[in-house]
């Protein structure tokens, strides 16, 4: 017998209704011990619902929440070893940042002594580098250390999981880069599972072992950031994490991993599965999917690599310099428009001008053929 | 011709948007007050009204109408708490427990009192708190021969009766803008709604108590017709003694003293509450936020 | 019985509209909460309801000052109707808060109504106007009686001519009394007694102190200070035993809380009224008779209107439906022959002459004594 390792969340089945809709709709969901995970969706995927059933502010329709092991269906937020940083902090605007840090620490029974609670609050402040801030009034604060100040309040009870919803979004570019890489280094420091929510993929990838993906209340996908990236179940997912194109096609035979596509009048493609999920049947519309940077260009279609499998013919209709890479938009008279990039090489990195004809293709592993949605 | 700056112009319809609430002030308020003051330095006429003399006899004679300051002294404060007391819970509902549809309806509800004279809610009070209203239902529960009308006690529940939707509107306020967040914040940290309740909403409503009390209080010093209906003209408050010298036995300079020390009264108190709350700035910004 | 026990919807109703109607009376009521200057104010301030002075005929408006529920409402409309003169009617709480805002200046009333211990108070100040009684065709002197007139002429000037007269005693329910009182000794000592909560004074040192005063068999009047310190004594004793010192006594005796009051006559008239079983007593030591007066105050605007509402209302047919609106006896001899019998025959209205004998005017005196109304604070504020 193997021994599991109990998950510190877990969803089962679990449905949220709000009369007619929907807003949850059967997601089975595991946050592994010391992991760092996000959901990731639009707005009104279910995600922010989602967190408010960990946190216990709402209770599931159907199906069950564990924590730990334990069965917390039902049990009120405050009896639940989760702890919560809000969007906007939601800090006691009547208590100073001394007692806003040491509020959840001032509800146990019975109450630690106050010497204890002193002591918590200053590695608290320690840990989210506000030594000394104490005293300060929460709302004299920037929005960075009111942030931190959020972090230490829910971070001084030791979670079993630390819930983050949206926490960055109120900070600016700058800062909230800063936020990023000092979320990462505090989660590793103490260890503990963080689950963030967002609806920006970037934040999503850069800063999270795993990523839920969440549509419709629904959870599409669940995975490594680079999974999600080569491997996307659907067209959504490609779509929603990093920049893809996507042409429409009927799936043909598979051989040997490959399969064949018909695309648009009569063109022929060859692409892969994804490895997440099951090959397309023959005859199955699909999606093609192919990366801006995995699509070759050149002047003429013998000057395309070897492993080019498929060749065309398109125009440069714009193009955008990027630093080391350039962003080109060209037509194809069936395809379509669709997005290159291509990196620098040498001095002839702006080797096409608009209006320019241009070959076009990729090889057969950069094509995923997806099934539509 | 040369242009009004801008400047100028902005300090121009400035004095004239503070101009009605200025004159208003200067002479609704400010004249009356004084000529008040001056009246209590002088001497009663023979036949009633005002003498000039100056003299602090009337200031001397305040002791005269002690009793009627201890009454108003201790009822005044007795009526905010206890309308406090009865507020807070109705606002908290209205605020937090009603659902919105009804909400308006009960807000509604809580102010229509005011559309009918105060007068006549009085005398309904009256009855209702005669033998044959509440003590006669009491009755039947045992509780026999008991006296509210004409009482201090009468006086309060008219107190709390007549001053409640003053009470409840700015701590209703003051709940309603209460950032729900906060509550979640407050559970998720490990405190249960009661504690959630003594920790972050009582707390942040704070001003809105502090601001109706206000309210009540200085309304409830001043009061002369509620004593007089629901207290029987056996409760004497400083408004009564004042109608006595004013209009009974018109000795306006003796009743200006007693104005003035009204006035001083509430001028202290006012004070002493303003740097309450401004001390505590965390207040005040919650009221402001 | 249940049902008498417990106020019914409809019996609230009923006391709401009697309000509503104003039957209820508010005389000394507006006294105390100052409404009564509040609508004067009021009344002098609006410029549309400032009279206008007639030149040929009548016209304009006449502001009318005087008590609640005090006349018939046809005969003012019959006026307004006959000489195309407004009635504007200010009603006061009391004497004093009437000569308050006559000292103060610029009431522009027309026509008032002070009881007979003001007027020599108004004289002094020089606030009324010497009447000419040629344009009061309608007052015959030789009809009234001689006590009734004489505090309205000064110096053999005439200042202020009779409208009606009345008595200040008390009236008890006798469905509750059984001891059938006769006198002020037995108002006091059955107020400290076994009628303790049921009993009502005014909030008036006149009437208050007077009758504490007829306790001991003092002068209604009496400003002695030894006798006025016995009597303050009494009142202090009796305080906590009384259901309430309030003039608007109506409501408090309607509804059974209280039992008995110090009452004037029109007051208990209406009472009796409605409740038969409510009688009227005037206390045999004797206690207070009084006359309200018209007069026209200085500076009058339409005196020319004010001489023909006066006159109107003197008129014996006029004045007899006057008094079977406000149930106060006219001092009109040629009045009371108009007056129903059924009236005539109301000892509340006219008692017995025994007990006339020994009621005391009002004077002067006593309503401004200081000393007065200090004792009546003190007995307020115990």
């Amino acid at each position: 017998m193997t021994q599991t390792i109990v998950p510190d969340i877990s969803f089962r089945a679990v449905s949220k209704r709000y009369g007619e809709v929907r807003a949850v709709d059967r997601v089975d969901l595991d946050l592994p011990k010391g992991s760092f995970v996000s959901l990731l969706g639009p707005s009104g995927c279910g995600k922010t619902t989602c967190l408010r059933m960990m946190a216990g502010f709402e209770q599931p329709s159907e199906g069950e929440v564990f924590i730990r092991g334990d069965n917390v269906t039902g049990v009120p937020a405050y009896k639940r070893p989760v702890n919560m940083v809000f969007q906007h902090y939601a800090l006691f605007p009547h208590l100073n940042v001394a007692d806003n840090v040491s509020y959840g620490l001032r509800q146990r029974s019975p109450k630690p002594p106050r010497e204890a609670v002193a002591k918590a609050v200053d590695e608290a402040l320690a840990m989210v580098r506000l030594q000394g801030y104490g005293q300060r009034r929460t709302w004299e604060l920037s929005g960075g250390q009111q942030q931190r100040v959020a972090l230490a309040r829910a971070l001084i009870n030791r979670p079993a999981v630390l819930l983050l919803d949206e926490p960055l979004a109120a900070l600016d570019r700058k800062l909230r880069h800063d936020m990023q890489i000092e979320l990462q280094n505090l989660q590793r420091n103490v260890g503990i599972t963080f689950l963030l929510v967002t609806h920006d993929q970037e934040e999503a990838l850069s800063m999270s072992d795993r990523v839920c993906i969440m549509k419709d209340g629904r959870l599409v996908q669940t995975g490594t950031p680079r999974e999600l990236y080569d491997e996307p179940v659907n067209g959504y997912v490609a779509d929603f994490v990093g920049k893809s194109n996507f042409f429409a096609g009927i799936a043909g035979n598979a051989r040997s991993g490959l399969i064949d596509v018909a695309l648009a009048d009569g063109m022929k493609a060859t692409g892969r599965a994804s490895r997440s999920t099951v090959s397309p049947e023959a005859g199955e519309a699909v999606l093609v999917s192919v990366r801006p940077e995995q699509i070759r260009l050149a002047a003429a279609e013998t000057d395309l690599p070897n492993q080019v499998a498929f060749r065309t013919q398109a125009k440069v209709l714009n193009r955008i310099f990027l630093g080391e890479q350039t962003e080109y938009l060209v037509a194809h008279e069936k395809l379509g428009e669709f997005m290159v990039r291509s990196p620098r090489q040498g001095n002839q990195a702006l080797a096409f001008e608009i209006g320019d004809r241009v070959a076009v293709g990729w090889p057969p592993d950069a094509a995923l053929i997806l099934a539509k949605d | 011709m040369p242009q009004l700056a801008p400047i100028s112009r902005s300090k121009t319809v400035t004095a004239l948007l503070v101009a009605p609430a200025g004159l208003f002030f200067f002479f609704l308020l400010v004249l009356p007050l004084i000529v008040v003051v001056i009246y209590s330095f002088g001497a009663r006429a023979d036949a009633g009204g005002y003498a000039p003399a100056f003299t602090l006899d009337n200031y001397a004679n305040l002791p005269a109408r002690g009793q009627a300051f201890f009454n108003t002294l201790t009822l005044a404060p007795l009526g905010t708490l206890l309308t406090a007391l009865f507020a807070y819970p109705l606002a908290y509902f209205l605020a937090v427990k009603a659902s919105p549809k009804s909400r308006t309806l009960l807000l509604v509800l809580v102010i229509v009192p005011f559309w009918t004279s105060q007068l006549l809610r009085y005398y309904a009070w009256i009855m209702i708190l005669g033998s044959k209203g509440i003590p006669s239902w009491l009755a039947y529960l045992g509780i026999s021969d008991l006296r509210i009308i004409n009482t201090p006690w009468a006086v309060l529940i008219g107190a709390v009766y007549g001053f409640l939707p003053l009470m409840v509107l700015p701590i209703y306020v003051s709940l309603e803008k209460l950032d729900k967040r906060l509550l979640e914040a407050s559970a998720d940290l490990g405190a249960n709604s009661w504690r959630s309740f003594l920790q972050v909403t009582l707390p942040l409503s704070l001003p809105g108590v502090a601001t109706g009390s206000m309210l009540v209080f200085i309304l409830l010093m001043g009061e002369y017709i509620l004593p007089q209906l629901l207290g029987g003209g056996k409760v004497f408050f400083i408004g009564n003694a004042l109608v006595d010298l004013f209009l009974q036995s018109r000795n306006w300079p003796f009743g200006a003293a007693v104005s003035t020390a009204l006035v001083a009264i509430m001028f202290v108190t006012i004070v002493i509450y303003m740097r309450f709350v401004l001390s505590r700035g965390d207040v005040r910004r919650a009221a402001l936020v | 019985m249940a049902d008498d026990k417990i106020i019914t919807p409809q019996k609230f109703i009923e006391e709401l509209r009697r309000f509503q109607k104003g039957s209820v009376t508010r005389r000394h009521f507006l006294g105390v909460t100052g409404l009564g200057v509040a609508t004067a104010v009021l009344g002098g301030a609006m410029p549309g309801l400032k009279p206008r002075k007639a030149y040929a005929a009548l016209s304009g408006t006449v502001n009318l000052t005087t008590w609640p529920n005090y006349h018939n409402q046809e005969n003012l409309d019959a006026f307004t109707k006959k000489t195309g003169v407004t009635i504007n009617m200010n009603v006061f709480g009391s004497n004093e808060e009437m000569l308050a805002k006559l000292q103060a200046g610029s009431t522009g009333w027309d026509v008032f109504v002070p009881t007979n211990y003001t007027i020599s108070t108004y004289k002094g100040l020089d606030l009324i106007e010497p009447l000419d009684l040629k344009l009061l065709p309608n007052y015959d002197v030789a009809s009234q009686d001689q006590r009734f007139t004489s505090e309205g002429t000064i110096d053999g000037t005439v200042y202020a001519v009779p409208k009606n007269w009345g008595t200040t005693g008390f009236v008890i329910n006798t469905k509750n009394v059984t001891q059938n009182p006769t006198s002020w000794k037995e108002f006091w000592d059955l107020t400290k007694g076994p009628l303790s909560g049921r009993v009502m004074v005014h909030d008036y040192q006149l009437t208050t102190i007077g009758n504490a005063l007829k306790y001991f068999g003092y002068s209604f009047n009496s400003n002695d200070e030894k006798q006025l310190a016995e009597a303050e004594k009494l009142m202090l004793e009796a305080k906590p035993h009384l259901f309430a010192i309030n003039s608007d006594y109506q409501p408090s005796m309607r509804n059974g809380d209280a039992w008995v009051s110090v009452a004037w006559t029109g007051d208990a008239t209406q009472l009796h009224r409605d409740l038969p079983e409510i009688q009227y007593v005037l206390g045999k030591e004797g206690g207070e008779i009084w006359t309200d007066y018209f007069a026209i105050p200085k500076g009058a605007a339409n005196k020319d209107a004010a001489y023909a509402l006066i006159d109107w209302l003197l008129t014996p047919e006029i004045n007899a439906k006057e008094v079977q609106a406000h149930g106060y006896p006219s001092t009109d001899a040629r009045t009371n022959k108009l007056v129903s019998k059924e009236m005539l025959e109301n000892p509340i209205l006219y008692p017995a002459k025994d007990l006339l004998t020994n009621l005391e005017f009002g004077a002067a005196a006593t309503l401004t004594n200081p000393l007065r109304a200090e004792i009546m604070a003190r007995f307020k504020s115990a």
